[in-house]
């Protein structure tokens, strides 16, 4: 395994405890200003969360006090069986036990092979974990392309495989899960004519004009369309977006409250950097903003007081459900 | 390979020039939509041309990518809007959105896949119909570094651009082969005089001084 090299002066290496290299701009500074309460926060969190693993309930009943829990982020060690029982995808594998195993075993198409077999290198390229794990990422996106047509292999899925992969360790586990991802959170976005994902960008860019108006004006006076700007992160639930620590902190919520978490971490992306936003004074610098700059900046390094400002925002599902209806077909946002 | 466009480390000398220094300078800008095929190297040729560039796995472009490259062509200084697009089949619902209102195109296959360039030709049709009439679009055949195991011959597409008023040129991302030549073609073939052709978006606009602090520029001599 390639040694990391630790840059001058921090402590931290320049690879994440997930395998993926560090931007060559990351601030090593912040990061360590952030992790010396971060570390102190996770061992508390991984206290209560063994008390509450102990008590061996029914973790598929999401109540306020488990939501609380979850909201603060699931230690490390337990998620992949944590996130099994709190999306339901236990159950679902319960009642398949032979499924993953047999989609394995079946005949598969050469075309949807080829098309994953083209991806594999160039997923997580540089993550030093993740070069023996091609050929089970291939597994799962060949027996979830064969289990579900409507989607088949849709570019993206990858991102969402190789991460659940490497947090779980596990190909069937990753697969139930991001069968889970696919189906129940953000149906519909990676089918063949990504309906779903095109009314959803439409119903952000509406949202954004409530909350935060002068940034939809500045960005549709330079003329970025959202696609450009958000697609990746609804297509990819954040997954090779945003900071792995973080992704997986918005996981956690998402496993347990659904898609509103996915509109609700994206506008949090607008709000806490609208003065940044309002700043870029022409398309080629607001492009690169988003592109490079606010995936990996101190505001969204520091997962925890980002999560807590996802939850400061106000968002009901009703809002987003009306919307929903009034942005069926829109395709050009 | 020393052509003309050069972007940020190369030019941090600070001599940067900006058109406005020059003598009456023109300067225009174009939206540019590169289409093709998954994994023909879109991606690779944009990154070749505006940070000169070349990741062996270029990672996959979700939705659709937004970068600025300028360069010069005698007296005036073309910045490219270049939209860079997902090539897997089901995000082309996507694509109609870059390409209209494009003043140029390339569309990229690869020449070791058959398949890509009979999807290059089905890119050109689309753009015939639906584009702007005048969209100066150009063929690319990349990954020409692996000629030895080509199986799309350079004359075939050659002669297929021809028949179809396409500018043709077998690119390299990896090499830089012919990448900075194309883009230069086609600013050479797009009308520069203000508001000839401007139903795009911001054809022939002024630049914005304050534009590209990252991306300069030293070629104007």
């Amino acid at each position: 395994m390639a040694a990391a090299t630790t840059p001058i002066s921090s402590k931290f290496s320049d690879v994440d405890e997930y395998g993926f290299k560090r931007p060559e701009n990351f601030d090593y500074k912040a990061y360590e200003q952030f992790m010396s309460n971060y570390l102190k926060t996770l061992a508390k969190r991984r206290k209560r969360w063994e008390e509450i693993l102990e008590e061996n309930v029914d973790l598929s009943n999401i109540n306020s006090k488990l939501k609380r829990y979850i909201r603060k982020g699931i230690p490390g060690p337990f998620r992949p069986d944590v996130w099994m029982r709190i999306s339901g995808a236990y159950k679902l594998q319960a009642k398949s036990p032979d499924l993953y195993r047999s989609l394995l075993n079946a005949p598969h198409e050469k075309e949807i092979s080829d098309s994953i077999s083209i991806d594999l290198p160039r997923t997580f390229p540089d993550n030093i974990f993740f070069e023996t794990k091609k050929d089970s990422l291939y597994n799962i996106l060949i027996a979830y392309a064969h289990h579900n047509r409507d989607v088949g292999y849709c570019q993206g899925l990858n991102y969402i495989a190789g991460l659940l992969l490497i947090v779980t360790e596990d190909e069937e586990k990753s697969f139930w899960l991001l069968k889970h991802m696919v189906e129940n959170i953000v149906p519909q976005y990676h089918t063949k004519n990504m309906a779903n994902l095109l009314r959803d960008m439409a119903v952000f860019k509406e949202m954004v004009i409530r909350r935060v108006p002068a940034v939809n004006k500045h960005i549709e006076n330079l003329g970025l369309p959202y696609a450009v700007i958000a697609s990746k992160w609804f297509i990819c639930v954040f997954a090779e977006v945003l900071p792995a620590e973080t992704v997986l902190r918005i996981w956690d919520c998402v496993f347990s409250e659904g898609y509103k978490i996915v509109f609700r971490v994206a506008l949090t992306m607008f709000k806490t950097h609208k003065s940044a936003i309002l700043a870029a004074d022409d398309i080629g610098a607001l492009a690169n903003f988003f592109r490079e700059v606010l995936i990996h900046d101190e505001i969204v390094t520091d997962c925890h007081t980002f999560m807590q400002k996802v939850f400061e925002l106000r968002l009901k599902r009703s809002e987003l459900e009306s919307l929903r209806k009034v942005c069926v077909g829109r395709n050009n946002t | 390979m020393a052509t003309t466009p050069r972007s940020g480390g190369s030019a941090g000398g600070g001599t940067a020039q900006r058109p406005n220094g020059t003598s009456q300078s023109k300067s225009c800008q174009f939206k540019l939509v590169l289409l093709g095929e998954s994994a023909v190297g879109k991606s690779s040729l944009v990154l070749r041309f505006v940070k000169g560039q070349f990741h062996e796995y270029q990672e996959s472009t979700i939705g659709a990518a937004f970068l600025t490259q300028t360069i010069c062509i005698e007296d005036t200084v073309v910045k490219f809007e270049i939209w860079d697009t997902a090539g897997q089949e089901r995000y082309h619902s996507l694509a109609p959105m870059y390409y209209r209102g494009a003043q140029a195109a390339i569309v990229v296959y690869d020449i070791q896949n058959q398949d890509s360039f009979q999807r290059a030709k089905t890119w050109v049709k689309e753009l015939h119909k639906q584009a702007s009439p005048n969209i100066v679009i150009a063929l690319a055949g990349n990954k020409a570094d692996l000629s030895n195991i080509r199986v799309v011959e350079y004359e075939e597409a050659k002669q297929y651009a021809e028949e179809n008023g396409l500018l043709f040129m077998e690119t390299s991302a990896k090499t830089g082969m012919n990448v900075n030549d194309i883009f230069m073609a086609i600013a050479k073939k797009l009308p520069k005089n203000d508001g000839a052709n401007n139903q795009g978006a911001g054809a022939g606009r002024r630049l914005n001084e304050n534009e590209n602090n990252r991306q300069t520029t030293n070629c104007c001599k």
